[in-house]
């Protein structure tokens, strides 16, 4: 009985959901502030991550969502709109990540960059922190393939990568996050 | 058999992740129970992927984002009626050039009344070979029904404001060529109602290659 209940309540959530989505798609900015506020949070959590500072990834989240507004109607609901708009996120920040390497010197060397990397890094070194002094290849591989669960296939397509370059990025990356994270 | 070597790199996070294969896991597991480097590595690989599972979301203030995003909003929805815009103002021009032909006819008809029989009649002459604008017109009027065929191919994948914006558009066109034509059957030998016929074909043309483009 709960069990049904709690199905109940579920596919209602399906369909107000599917329902925000089409108005939005149909121009509802209202309705598309309902899914800023439903996804934004995971958004920015991926784009702090990939791009280790939080300037940037406040900047990104506001890229993503702009163009998730421009490419809405593209969205058919063959995937899940979480799917669809953490793809569409991942392949904004890879372009910021790439435009971004153009204008820097340091981007081709694998060494972990100091603390500078980062605009804001607590002394007490977590997770994010110790990312943040990743190079941008090797962090973006960390996140999307540990924390997110990507393939080293898939990367390879986003990132334009072998996966054998993406695998050995990935080991890279996490032999720099023990260095720094273990005292 | 007994391993003399340390695991490699490769079989170190693939234990770890559980990306090593079958016989590269029995391999490698056996080697873990004898080797106590191996062990504390692939151990400590595995706590880092623990705590990547586990690390608590970084956040900040959402709320002070979407303004900025509604306003970009905002600006692109005035963006995309921008092409509407200037297709009214096309059709505009479009009008301007479909009076500006009719004049010229008018004019080019008083010409010849005053200019040919001294009785009024409308002077006849014999018809002109194929003008360099009848060559155009030619030429247009085959690179339009081109165009034409593959903009009717892919006109389903149009939006229905666009459509609408391309019918009336091509609508006015076709309507002046239709005139000119009348025109011309009355008036055969007028190079400027040929040249006239050539550009509103071009018009066609190159409404149809954006179209194309735009695609």
């Amino acid at each position: 009985m709960r069990a049904d209940s709690e199905a109940v309540r579920f596919m209602n959530d399906v369909a107000a959901l599917d329902d925000v989505v089409r108005r939005a798609q149909q121009g509802d900015v209202s309705a598309f502030e309902t899914l800023y506020r439903t996804h934004a949070a995971a958004v920015f959590a991926l784009c702090r991550r990939m791009t280790g500072n939080d300037r940037d990834a406040r900047e990104l989240v506001q890229d993503v969502f702009v163009r998730a507004w421009e490419r809405l109607r593209t969205f058919r609901g063959e995937s899940s709109l979480v799917t669809w708009l953490h793809r569409l996120a991942v392949n904004v920040v890879l372009g910021h990540l790439r435009s971004a390497s153009r204008h820097r010197a340091d981007e081709l060397s694998d060494d972990i960059a100091g603390p500078t990397r980062s605009d804001r890094i607590d002394d007490r070194l977590d997770l994010d922190a110790a990312l943040a002094r990743l190079p941008d290849g090797a962090r973006t591989v960390f996140v999307l393939h540990d924390i997110h669960g990507y393939s080293h296939e898939e990367i390879a397509q986003m990132t334009g990568t072998a996966p054998g370059t993406a695998r050995a990025q990935l080991w890279r990356a996490r032999r720099a996050l023990l260095h720094v994270l273990e005292p | 058999m007994t391993r003399v070597r340390h695991l490699s790199e490769e079989e170190r996070h693939g234990l770890a992740d559980g990306s090593l294969d079958g016989h590269g896991i029995r391999d490698a597991e056996a080697h873990l129970t004898m080797c106590a480097v191996c062990t504390a590595d692939v151990r400590r690989l595995r706590s880092l992927m623990r705590l990547a599972e586990s690390a608590p979301r970084p956040a900040t203030d959402l709320d002070s984002l979407w303004p900025e995003i509604r306003s970009r909003i905002e600006s692109s929805k005035v963006a995309r009626l921008q092409p509407r815009v200037r297709a009214s103002k096309r059709r505009g021009w479009l009008v301007a050039g479909l009076l500006a032909a009719a004049a010229i006819i008018a004019v080019t008809t008083l010409e010849l009344r005053h200019g040919g029989a001294p009785d009024g009649r409308i002077a006849t002459t014999t018809p002109t070979p194929l003008s360099p604008a009848g060559d155009s017109v030619r030429l247009y009027r085959d690179e339009a029904a081109r165009l034409l065929e593959e903009m009717e191919l892919r006109r389903a994948t149009l939006p229905p404001a666009t459509r609408t914006a391309i019918d009336d558009d091509l609508r006015t066109i076709d309507e002046a060529i239709k005139e000119l034509e009348v025109a011309i059957v009355h008036d055969p030998s007028n190079p400027a109602l040929r040249q006239l016929l050539a550009s509103s074909y071009r018009q066609k043309v190159d409404l149809l290659e954006r179209i194309g483009n735009a695609g």
